[in-house]
């Protein structure tokens, strides 16, 4: 069984800052993998192992994530090899933008794939629209909100968790599964992976052509927050604090 | 202008319809699951979905309807299954669609940007699909006709198998509706811990709700009470956050609080820079002595 699974490289945002006119400042902030995306790389790996098979990453980053820190990340998680395309376009895209570089990846690399796996959302856009529309570039069907996956002959069993139903859906493969953070635990990667990592293939390319976006961006910029009050105290300071508690409760 | 309402809950429908008035002369609502309601738009199409099949495998009818209407704005309640039904249409008419629109300006339109750290101002080039919740249109009644038609349903070529439904049922409060909401996070050692947080609930007469991680990551919550960028917004009198750190996804959730406290043994922790009150301080001694005191 091959599986895909496709994985954005962002910006930590712990360490992404306002600057003063509100725009962001990224300059201390480290490029890792979209924070959901970990759980879909497990979910992945998890089933590759457990079907025989094989599982290729493939991201469509900026060429910030051109890093052997965050590609080793990647490699160390059970997956066999990644195939990256970075351009600084990409950091912004649109959803169709990014599934058409997805799909060129796919066509290039893993034409032969039964299961291409997404997580939740990325951590910058969280659109939750990158399955759907890699799906129908690719015309094979799609679902999202899995919390559990089974393969059976051609085609996958899943578990679908909404807010107030829990379904189970057979979907025939080839296909694209968006899934929740619940669907796996991601591993911690141990030295021995990580070493591993260094040797396993990988590649990073351009863009073929222009990208073709749907959606221009205008602007950016952190918005203003509420005041706040801001009165701290120390943990001996209880009465007081407990007073002011009080006094907000009225 | 006209817009193609994609809805799936009777409220969603109802406060859809009434946002699109706001933008849009010309109001069509699309349901695929239930019957649409009928006197909220100028036309309603009850797109069919046999008994059993999977909401997506509906996408042939949710297509047929824009191909009818050519609607120059579709909003689409953000549930999963619109998502891919929305989507899909989107895809095919080679458009993207912008999701979590928070604010409408003409074709400029605003949504969050790495979990609300920032927000983003975007304009669709082509055709506009937006998912967007009734809180990014004012208050407004619905107006419309009794006209409904039906779509007949059309299998795709691979379609979905629904195997089995189960219903989930919900718990806790509607915290949307309560003065005062806790929230307890990853702070928390242990899923019986959380009783303090109920027991101070219980004292100032809130609601426990909690973040993300608490709902995912362990069941130690029901999914439908995190609060946050993926969760609930909430605008309650009192917040208080108990042992969480405070990113910008759960704090978003909460930006209309009136007063925010919270308790974090760690005093650089962000959520001190957002709280009106807070005490630096382990929460398994602050919480007793704090339900003792008040
Ligand atoms: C795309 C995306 C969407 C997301 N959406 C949401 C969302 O909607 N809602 C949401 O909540 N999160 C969301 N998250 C996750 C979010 O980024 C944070 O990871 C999460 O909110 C952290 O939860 P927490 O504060 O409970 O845990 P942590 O960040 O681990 O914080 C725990 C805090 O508890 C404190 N603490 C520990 N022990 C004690 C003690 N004994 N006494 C007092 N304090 C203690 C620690 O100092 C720490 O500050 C999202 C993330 C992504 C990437």
């Amino acid at each position: 069984m091959k599986i895909v699974v496709a994985v954005k490289v962002v910006a930590d945002d712990q360490d992404i800052f306002v600057s003063g006119d509100r725009s962001l400042d990224y300059s201390k902030a480290r490029q890792i993998i979209s924070t959901y995306d970990t759980n879909a790389i497990e979910a992945a790996a998890q089933l590759a192992a457990d079907n025989d098979g094989t599982v290729v990453a493939i991201s469509a980053s900026t060429t910030k994530a051109d890093d052997t820190k965050v590609k080793k990340d990647i490699l160390s998680r059970g997956i066999d090899e990644l195939f990256m395309v970075a351009d600084d376009s990409l950091e912004t895209a649109d959803s169709y933008a990014t599934a058409q570089v997805l799909k060129g990846i796919v066509d290039a690399n893993a034409s032969d794939y039964d299961l291409i796996l997404c997580g939740d959302g990325s951590a910058d856009l969280y659109a939750g629209q990158v399955d759907v529309q890699l799906a129908a570039a690719l015309d094979v069907p799609v679902i999202n909100e899995v919390t559990g996956l089974k393969v059976e002959g051609d085609k996958v069993v899943v578990e679908r968790t909404l807010e107030d139903e829990v379904e189970e859906i057979e979907v025939p493969l080839p296909a694209v599964i968006s899934v929740s953070p619940n669907v796996a635990t991601p591993r911690i990667p141990g030295m021995r992976e990580i070493l591993a990592a260094g040797k396993k293939p990988s590649s990073v390319e351009g863009l073929a052509g222009a990208l073709e976006t749907k959606v221009e961006v205008e602007d950016i910029k952190a918005p203003e927050m509420t005041p706040r009050k801001n009165e701290i105290f120390a943990e001996g300071d209880i009465d007081a604090f407990a007073a002011a508690v009080a006094e907000a409760l009225k | 202008m006209k817009a193609l309402v994609l809805a799936e809950s009777l409220d969603g429908q109802r406060d859809l319809c009434a946002g699109a008035r706001q933008i849009a002369d010309e109001v069509v609502l699309a349901v695929v699951k239930g019957a649409p309601q009928t006197g909220i738009a100028d036309k309603a199409y009850d797109v069919e979905l046999p008994e059993g099949e999977a909401a997506e495998n509906a996408v042939a009818g949710v297509q047929a309807v824009y191909d009818a209407e050519q609607p120059d704005v579709v909003l689409i309640e953000p549930t999963p299954r619109n998502k891919i039904l929305g989507g899909m249409v989107a895809a095919k008419a080679g458009a993207s669609v912008i999701s979590d629109v928070a604010s409408f300006d003409g074709d400029t339109v605003t949504n969050m940007y790495f979990g609300g750290l920032a927000e983003m101002k975007q304009k669709a080039t082509g055709a506009k699909f937006y998912t967007v919740a009734a809180t990014a249109f004012q208050p407004g009644e619905a107006t419309g006709t009794d006209t409904v038609e039906t779509i007949a349903y059309t299998a795709p070529a691979k379609a979905l198998v629904l195997k089995g439904t189960k219903e989930v049922p919900r718990e806790g409060a509607d915290l949307t509706k309560c003065d005062v909401v806790i929230g307890a996070g990853r702070g928390f050692a242990e899923e019986a811990d959380l009783q303090m947080a109920r027991d101070l609930a219980a004292k100032v007469g809130g609601e426990l709700g909690c973040s993300r991680p608490l709902a995912e990551n362990v069941d130690w919550m029901p999914r439908n009470l995190y609060i946050g960028v993926s969760g609930l917004n909430l605008a309650p009198k009192a917040y208080f956050a108990l042992g969480i750190s405070g990113q910008m996804q759960h704090m978003v959730g909460v930006t209309n609080a009136e007063t925010i406290i919270a308790v974090n043994k760690d005093q650089n922790a962000p959520i001190f820079k957002q709280a009106d009150y807070g005490i630096v301080g382990d929460l398994y001694k602050v919480i007793p002595a704090l339900i003792e005191k008040l």
